[in-house]
């Protein structure tokens, strides 16, 4: 069952092939610079290697998905996102991958009664704009630093040319290796923890992991995309937009490379606090604004005269049109799903207002005088418990969404074999590991109960009202592993 | 990509060989003007012949050139100006090559008192040729210099159309036939060509210098 389960995420996989490859290697073909077999290849090669080697950092890109607890909820969610791509990809505009699933996700939520957290939505819709103003400006500050290279340069033309061949061959496999670490977990990260590999051991030389097996099924599902489809998209990133040089394509590669690494590098980021430097937020960006910022950015410092903008105007529709598109398609999936198919695509939770969980909201220092109309009640959604509570007045509407995170029932126990056997335990250390051991067997039935009987350890403590980045960084990876641990210890 | 640096090498390498063929075709043809007006005809048909010879190779070297960077998909932003920017500079030779060969078939008799402004003439042309040479090697190695000798190229070509004007003016002064009159103009303004032909290169390459400057 799990293997068709596992095609909608495989559908999504071909969507990102064909959608996205075409905007890293669009400049270079549609330049003649490279022939699309050649970057077709380098990118299958790259994106495999990317999604093989560092896609398992399901700390980060999991959590993004991770919301959706039931695997036919996942299925749907990414069957909708695929289908949303599919649809504007035949129009030949190259839209946002992350946009299209962050669009399905709402739908899920809406559909199952969670309430969206607009602030983080708000977070990661700015840093899609935010990533395109910074790749323009990258790319006109590329522009500007190879423009006087390129008017005095000593070098022969064709040798010039063969540097930029190099030059994008190298781009382009960078790109695709962030592209590869980055988005696989957006194909088949929601099938990790009920991935059907087994581990497989090649003489003593090493190993394959289930999850590598799954995320090398979920690139393989990718390269397919990139030979089936993206040469159309290619055309509109190198030509329709602005025509490219092959010197300004390079630009433009360069440009998406470097925003890629700076919004995705976790080492960058730890660099950048450890010397006090401001930091820039790890935040999911798409490779499509990025790369179509930086077309516009080389437009702009040419003067601007030669941009289509009616083109420009139908991308940026296209990013509307996506996320809604992708809610819609979700929302009615889902009810498919549901009704018709009888699949289950969300967890029975419930919220409850018993004594343990009133007194410890009161711990946490809210009002509860203004919980007497749901005193001893149990909801079945969040929305169902914010309804209830906002009609009041008397709670802010952040009290009430971290009363109802206080409220959910989420049974757990603690199990580190299950950890491992979901390959989850490399992102814990063996100190963390070892703590987690003495809990063996104890069972919680509400999140913050294990937050709290983890507490006492440093490694698991969270800092109290948080101002410095470094804590606050400190607060986000324990967070992080929180919820690898909420995820991977629930029981029915 | 390591053939493709042993390509691109070689490619250099037969640009660099065209455009020393279009160096020497050009000196070779004021030689052979020397010759001629000091009626050494011996030494003219060799550099007749030579240029012949000169005249091939920049042809086989022009088709050998267009094909490989057709074939390995090279500079594919600017192979056709390159392509174009060859043929028009093979087509001076192609010029030097029917000038020298009217000489030979026709022998004009060039009274003494027109030697003196023959040569600058075609002092003129060569130099105008030699400039396009440096410019069309610069847009290759130097773009910033591209400029400067086309420049050149427009100073020389203006300079062998005023001495052609000159040797056509004293021509017709002469108290010579209207036959050979006639036919002494038809060889300067041949001469003045081949500095219309540089400029006519010239005027391309201006424009292709510019679609490559970003």
């Amino acid at each position: 069952m799990i293997f068709i389960y596992l095609l909608s995420g495989l559908y999504m996989g071909w969507s990102l092939g064909a959608n996205t490859t075409g905007n890293v290697f669009g400049a270079a073909v549609e330049t003649r610079m490279l022939k699309f077999k050649n970057a077709a290849l380098i990118a299958s090669i790259f994106i495999t290697l990317g999604a093989l080697l560092e896609g398992s950092g399901p700390t980060q890109t999991l959590g993004k998905l991770g919301s959706v607890d039931a695997i036919g909820g996942a299925f749907t969610v990414a069957l909708a996102a695929a289908l949303t791509i599919t649809l504007i990809v035949r129009l030949g505009i190259p839209i946002s991958t992350s946009q299209t699933i962050v669009g399905a996700i709402v739908g899920w939520n809406f559909f199952s009664g969670r309430l969206t957290d607009f602030r983080s939505l708000i977070t990661i819709a700015s840093s899609w704009v935010i990533a395109f103003v910074v790749s323009a400006a990258i790319s006109a500050l590329l522009f500007f630093m190879v423009k006087p290279w390129n008017n005095r340069s000593k070098r022969h033309l064709l040798e010039q040319d063969l540097m930029i061949r190099y030059g994008m061959v190298l781009a382009g496999a960078f790109g695709a290796y962030s592209l590869g670490a980055n988005n696989i977990a957006t194909v088949v990260g929601v099938f990790v923890p009920v991935s059907p590999f087994k581990d497989i051991a090649v003489g003593n030389l090493f190993r394959i992991t289930g999850i590598q097996q799954l995320y090398l099924v979920g690139a393989l599902s990718i390269v397919v995309g990139i030979y089936t489809y993206s040469h159309k998209v290619m055309r509109t990133v190198g030509k329709d937009i602005f025509q490219l040089s092959p010197l300004t394509a390079l630009v433009a590669l360069l440009a998406q490379a470097i925003v890629l690494f700076l919004f995705a590098s976790k080492s960058l980021y730890n660099l950048l606090l450890k010397f006090h430097l401001p930091t820039i937020p790890l935040v999911p960006v798409s490779a499509t604004q990025i790369i179509v910022g930086a077309v516009v950015g080389i437009g702009l410092a040419t003067g601007g005269k030669n941009l289509r903008y009616n083109i420009l105007a139908k991308i940026s529709l296209a990013w509307i049109l996506a996320p809604v598109l992708a809610f819609l398609l979700s929302y009615v999936a889902l009810f498919i799903t549901q009704n018709v198919f009888e699949l289950q695509v969300q967890k029975e939770t419930s919220y409850i207002f018993d004594q343990r969980t009133i007194s410890k909201i009161q711990e946490e220092g809210y009002d509860i005088d203004a919980l007497s109309t749901v005193n001893g009640r149990s909801f079945k959604t969040e929305d169902a418990v914010y309804q209830e509570l906002i009609d009041q007045e008397k709670l802010s509407k952040e009290e009430i969404l971290a009363i109802i995170a206080l409220t959910e029932v989420h049974k757990m126990k603690v199990d580190v074999a299950k950890l491992k056997a979901s390959n989850m335990h490399r992102a814990f250390s063996k100190k963390e590991l070892a703590i987690l051991k003495d809990f063996d067997g104890k069972e919680y039935r509400h999140k913050w109960q294990l937050r709290e009987a983890l507490s006492v350890y440093p490694e698991y403590a969270l800092f109290p009202n948080v101002i410095k980045e470094i804590d606050k960084n400190h607060n986000r990876i324990v967070e992080d592993k929180l919820q690898i641990l909420y995820r991977n210890f629930r029981i029915e | 990509m390591a053939l493709l640096l042993k390509t691109t090498r070689f490619i250099e390498a037969q640009i660099d060989t065209f455009l020393d063929v279009v160096s020497d075709s050009a000196t070779a043809f004021q030689l052979a003007i020397q010759d001629y007006l000091a009626g050494r005809m011996q030494q003219f048909e060799e550099r007749l012949a030579a240029i012949r010879e000169y005249e091939h190779r920049a042809d086989d070297l022009r088709v050998s050139i267009e094909r490989f960077l057709y074939e390995r998909t090279l500079i594919p932003e600017n192979r056709g100006d390159v392509l174009a920017l060859l043929e028009n500079t093979d087509d001076v030779i192609d010029n030097i090559k029917d000038s020298l060969l009217q000489f030979s078939i026709e022998t004009p008799q060039i009274p003494a008192e027109l030697h003196d402004l023959w040569l600058q003439t075609t002092q003129a042309s060569v130099a105008a040729v030699e400039q396009l040479v440096f410019a069309v090697r610069s847009f290759f190695r130097d773009l910033s210099a591209v400029n400067n000798y086309i420049h050149k190229v427009y100073f020389f070509e203006r300079e062998a159309d005023l001495m052609g004007e000159k040797l056509r003016r004293q021509i017709f002064a002469l108290d010579i036939d209207l036959a050979m009159k006639s036919q002494l103009r038809y060889f300067a303004i041949h001469i003045e060509k081949i500095s219309d032909a540089a400029q006519d290169t010239c005027d391309r390459l201006a424009i292709f210098t510019i679609k490559r400057q970003l």
